[in-house]
């Protein structure tokens, strides 16, 4: 207890918006993770960034409509997810190239709301918080919905977590065996908004990939098997994540009267994750070509 | 005589027109107006009390008022650092240009920018403004001094009431959710208990310390402050969450504005956000806003 009282001060679980952070931060840490690993074994990290990106325009929106910005980034990420699955033809080439111009045309619209977000409304640093995140700006209230769509992300795996897998690893041999291929793809794109909507809302849209990506990459050079790596890239998520809030808040004492934004921790944590993982381990599962 | 006079008056639309002066915010602009009077047409560019003059965005329109004025007040200090770029991009001889950090000598590290809330600053800027204003039309400089010192005189009543203020309620703890009126409450002899990095971190959009937000919570739900006072143009979640909290714990809330709201001059401005903070302490009435003119 007294090593644990040096490491983690004892006001730091008592703190409001510590509490909040560890919470919120739990949800999409854990989302990301057991997500990430299908997107990554689909080869569709660039979908996942996209629909990160494009969500921002959603959180940026919500300021200026004066919803939640969870709804916003979700309302966004959603429609984005439908059109990049429409435009979206089957060939991975294709797929980049549609991603890619909704992409610009989502982050065009991001650009947009912010203009009148700041000309508008009386706002300070949305683009920041729609960005890079906020985490200990995040109200309690926030709590139930955020977990709320994150355990609809978790049911949604639980429920399709066989067909998903194989049409994630053997998307021929799903086809001959009569799985509905582009419904579970369209379900994966589904997971995909919710993942990057809670983790926009935690650590920003344009860091968001970093959670979905990262930890379900460093997963998949350390686990043999599937249910092994989702397990792992949740757990190294969520390590990111706490371990992060951990640092931004000792950060306090570092440079008096300021702490260091959050969100640079975690990011910086999945990074030595991956870093360490890539030196030690070689690629275990093999992924879609 | 009677004569010269007569004629005088009547060619001067034609000998001198207006002087063209903009105040880049607006509540600069309304001291010119006061000071210049008949012989200055002033326009204002941040005007909207509702937006964040922080954020501000810069449009072709204003650059060309900046490069038509003669006479230009900025409030320096990083505040409106666009103005200045335009007003080097649009150079002009005989143009006369008030930096009000420079004219009240701050030094430039100063981490408030919001300096009309000083009481010392507005009396400076309006002689500053009668000097600059006489430079350019020095026919009329007798004029523009008059003014000024009328200015200096009307302000009695708002330095008199933070005297009267201060004396009755001296070191009054309060919570701030930036510092835009800061040295107005210094100046009451208010002690401001908001940790200073969480005000910056409002102010400028940044990620806010855990320790400086559960300190500000703690400010409400221990009856520490006895007033919060809340800048109506700077607001986010978190905010709000501060306004909720001191709701909850019927704490009184005075809104404080960056940028003169609409229906009141300087003075009149400044006085009603006295009254609004004597409301608040004496009585317990909040103020959330001045007149109609914010949602």
């Amino acid at each position: 207890m007294d090593i644990l009282n040096l490491l983690v001060a004892p006001e730091f679980f008592a703190n409001g918006p510590v509490r909040t952070a560890l919470v919120i931060s739990a949800g999409a840490a854990i989302v990301s993770g057991v997500v990430g690993v299908f997107t990554v074994i689909r080869g569709q990290s660039f979908a996942g960034h996209a629909l990160a990106d494009v969500s921002s325009a959603g959180g940026s929106a919500s300021f200026l409509l004066g919803i939640n910005p969870l709804l916003g980034f979700l309302g966004i990420a959603l429609l984005a997810a439908g059109v990049i699955e429409l435009a979206g033809l089957r060939r991975v080439r294709e797929r980049d190239l549609a991603t890619g111009v909704v992409l610009g045309a989502g982050l065009g619209l991001t650009a947009l709301f912010l203009y009148f977000d700041v000309t508008t409304r009386s706002t300070t640093g949305v683009a920041v918080s729609v960005m890079f995140g906020s985490m200990f700006a995040i109200p309690a209230s926030l709590i139930p919905l955020s977990t709320g769509v994150g355990l609809g992300a978790l049911l949604i795996v639980a429920a399709i977590y066989r067909p998903l897998l194989l049409t994630s690893f053997e998307p021929g041999l799903a086809k001959v065996r009569g799985v509905p291929v582009r419904a579970i793809g369209l379900a994966h794109l589904l997971l995909l908004s919710l993942a990057v909507t809670l983790s926009a809302m935690t650590i920003g849209a344009i860091l968001s990939t970093a959670l979905l990506i990262g930890p379900a990459a460093t997963a998949l050079r350390l686990a043999r098997r599937p249910g092994w790596a989702i397990f792992l890239a949740a757990l190294i998520g969520l390590g990111a994540c706490w371990g992060g809030i951990l640092l931004a808040y000792d950060s306090y004492g570092w440079t008096p009267g300021h702490s260091w934004p959050v969100s640079f921790f975690i990011v910086t944590l999945i990074f030595l994750a991956y870093l360490g993982a890539s030196s030690t381990a070689k690629p275990a599962l093999k992924r879609a070509g | 005589m009677a004569l010269f006079w007569a004629t005088a008056a009547l060619a001067q639309p034609v000998a001198s027109p207006r002087i063209s002066a903009l105040g880049v915010e607006n509540e600069y602009a309304n001291v010119i107006a006061q000071i210049g009077g008949q012989y200055v047409t002033v326009s204002a560019i941040e005007t909207d009390p509702n937006t964040n003059p922080h954020d501000f965005e810069v449009s072709p329109r204003i650059a060309s008022q900046i490069a038509g004025a003669d006479l230009i007040v900025e409030n320096g200090l990083g505040y409106d650092s666009w103005a200045n770029r335009m007003i080097a991009a649009a150079p002009r001889a005989s143009r006369q240009v008030i930096d009000v950090r420079r004219l009240l000598a701050v030094p430039r590290t100063t981490r408030n920018p919001h300096l009309w809330y000083s009481p010392a600053t507005m009396q400076a800027v309006a002689q500053a403004v009668a000097l600059a204003l006489g430079r350019l039309a020095p026919a009329h400089a007798a004029y523009f001094y008059a003014n000024a010192q009328k200015f200096d005189a009307s302000l009695r009543p708002w330095l008199a009431a933070m005297a009267a203020f201060k004396a009755e309620f001296p070191n009054v703890p309060v919570a701030v959710t930036e510092p835009v009126g800061d040295d107005m409450l210094q100046a009451m002899g208010a002690n401001i208990l908001t940790p200073f990095g969480l005000q910056a971190a409002i102010m400028n959009g940044t990620d806010p310390s855990p320790q400086d937000v559960a300190t500000q919570d703690t400010l409400f739900t221990g009856h520490k402050v006895k007033l919060f006072v809340y800048n109506q143009q700077v607001t986010d979640p978190l905010t709000q969450s501060f306004l909720a909290l001191a709701r909850q714990n019927a704490i009184p809330v005075v809104g404080v504005y960056e940028t003169m709201p609409t229906g009141y001059d300087y003075q009149s401005w400044m006085q009603a956000e006295v009254a609004a903070l004597r409301n608040a302490v004496s009585r317990n009435i909040s103020t959330r806003t001045l007149g109609g003119s914010a949602p």
